[in-house]
């Protein structure tokens, strides 16, 4: 038997991928500033120019994520249209468009935990 | 309709927060001011999405349906729910943290530690002289940013004095530090607010905003021995060394050196005792000796109820001459 990829066709595991990423890098972004203000407690900017390399990574990948939720949803903005039956291709659309709401709301939030970051000079 | 007695009772216990004193409305210290000015706004903005959302509600429910509503409630729900929500919440998270960055970054002229213990505080005021050593109160130049390092001995406290400035969790094994810049001088409440066992709500102090000159005088003043006065009476310092005060209290100058309770070497140089609890006065101060976990229960000194009226005398009128 062959095991779908991750984010194939009618797997589920698409709608899982951008909240992964999001605790990964609420996760690494906590671990950076600890363990650097633990060891030497005075400027953030090496911490901080991580954590944005780690956000900007973060995002892209939001964003690939979401260019193939959205070709499955059929567009960004479809209003009107409800994936209500019980088919294949409903299910995908469904679940695209459940995937692109999460992308945009992961997105978001990785940015708001980079924020401070970005606005302290010093742990 | 007669409002019920307990309902006015409760809003007379509400409006008990509005006591100058701990009022971080007061506008006593730079760092409250900040906090000040990101409360208005918030109440504000606050008020204003809640009266919307009433109004939005109200409307919905008194109108007729129509076959536009569809849209238009798609609409309402992408930039009403969506939209204005993440730019809103994305709003207060850089203003809450602007607030915090103009808080932490001041430079200070003076490093105060605060030590929490169960349940009073220990202050070590860092001068070019060395230590200085104080509990319970803590006195600020007006004008000047003070650093105080918190921490704790025991278990974890919080650090609040609500008219100065901000509040902070005071953790055994790390130190935080605050800053507070008084800008009117005067007699300020604080108070322990993080739950730390059976006296948390009897654990409190008084911050005291003085002119700088006088503030000055004050530190030397504290940083001497007792008085010469009090180390005089001979008869009132002989019971408080042989009835176990010194055992947990200092009075420098004498053999008392007790580290485990407050150091009471200017005692009646502070304004209340018993960590904040009662004015300083000669009838109090008896009432603490002698009642003393009547007035603050749970507290680690113990009463001395059966001590004969003369040594009480004596012991009272010596710790009332430690100014």
């Amino acid at each position: 038997m062959r095991y779908p990829r991750i984010i194939d066709d009618g797997s589920v595991w698409i709608v899982i991928v951008p909240p992964l990423i999001w605790a990964l890098h609420f996760l690494a972004a906590y671990w950076i500033a600890a363990v650097w203000c633990a060891r030497e407690a005075g400027s953030l900017t090496p911490a901080a120019w991580s954590i944005i390399v780690l956000t900007i990574l973060a995002l892209v990948a939001i964003s690939l994520i979401g260019r193939v939720a959205a070709v499955r949803y059929g567009g960004f903005t479809r209003p009107g249209r409800e994936s209500a039956g019980d088919t294949q291709a409903d299910r995908r659309q469904f679940l695209g468009h459940v995937a692109l709401l999460l992308c945009v709301l992961n997105a978001a939030a990785v940015m708001m935990t980079a924020i401070p970051s970005v606005m302290f000079g010093r742990c | 309709m007669r409002m019920p007695k307990h309902i006015w009772l409760a809003l007379v216990g509400g409006l008990a927060g509005c006591d100058g004193r701990h009022s971080w409305l007061a506008g006593a210290g730079a760092e409250a001011r900040l906090i000040e000015d990101l409360f208005w706004p918030f109440l504000i903005g606050a008020v204003a999405i809640w009266t919307a959302v009433m109004v939005f509600a109200v409307i919905a429910f008194r109108r007729r349906p129509k076959g536009s509503d569809e849209r238009i409630g798609r609409a309402i729900i992408l930039w009403g729910g969506g939209v204005l929500p993440a730019v809103v919440v994305a709003a207060l998270l850089i203003t809450g943290l602007l607030t915090l960055r103009a808080m932490a970054s001041r430079p200070s002229a003076l490093t105060v530690h605060v030590d929490a213990e169960q349940w009073w505080w220990r202050v070590i005021y860092e001068t070019p002289d060395g230590k200085v050593f104080s509990a319970n109160e803590i006195r600020l130049p007006l004008g000047k940013t003070t650093l105080l390092m918190l921490t704790s001995d025991d278990v974890i406290h919080s650090f609040w004095a609500p008219a100065l400035g901000g509040k902070l969790d005071m953790i055994p094994g790390r130190t935080n530090r605050m800053t507070l810049t008084p800008v009117r001088t005067g007699r300020w409440g604080g108070l322990c607010a993080e739950f730390c066992g059976a006296a948390h709500a009897q654990m409190r102090f008084e911050v005291v905003v003085m002119e700088p000159d006088a503030f000055r005088d004050w530190l030397v003043a504290e940083s001497e021995p007792a008085a010469p006065s009090a180390l005089r009476m001979e008869r009132g310092l002989s019971l408080f060394l042989d009835e176990g005060c010194a055992a947990c209290h200092t009075v420098r100058g004498t053999q008392a050196n007790g580290r485990v309770g407050p150091d009471l070497t200017h005692l009646a140089a502070r304004g209340r005792i018993g960590a904040g609890l009662l004015a300083l006065s000669d009838a109090n101060l008896r009432r603490w000796i002698t009642h003393t976990t009547d007035v603050k229960p749970g507290v680690r000194m113990p009463s001395y109820p059966a001590m004969p009226p003369d040594d009480l005398d004596q012991i009272t009128q010596f710790l009332m001459a430690l100014e």
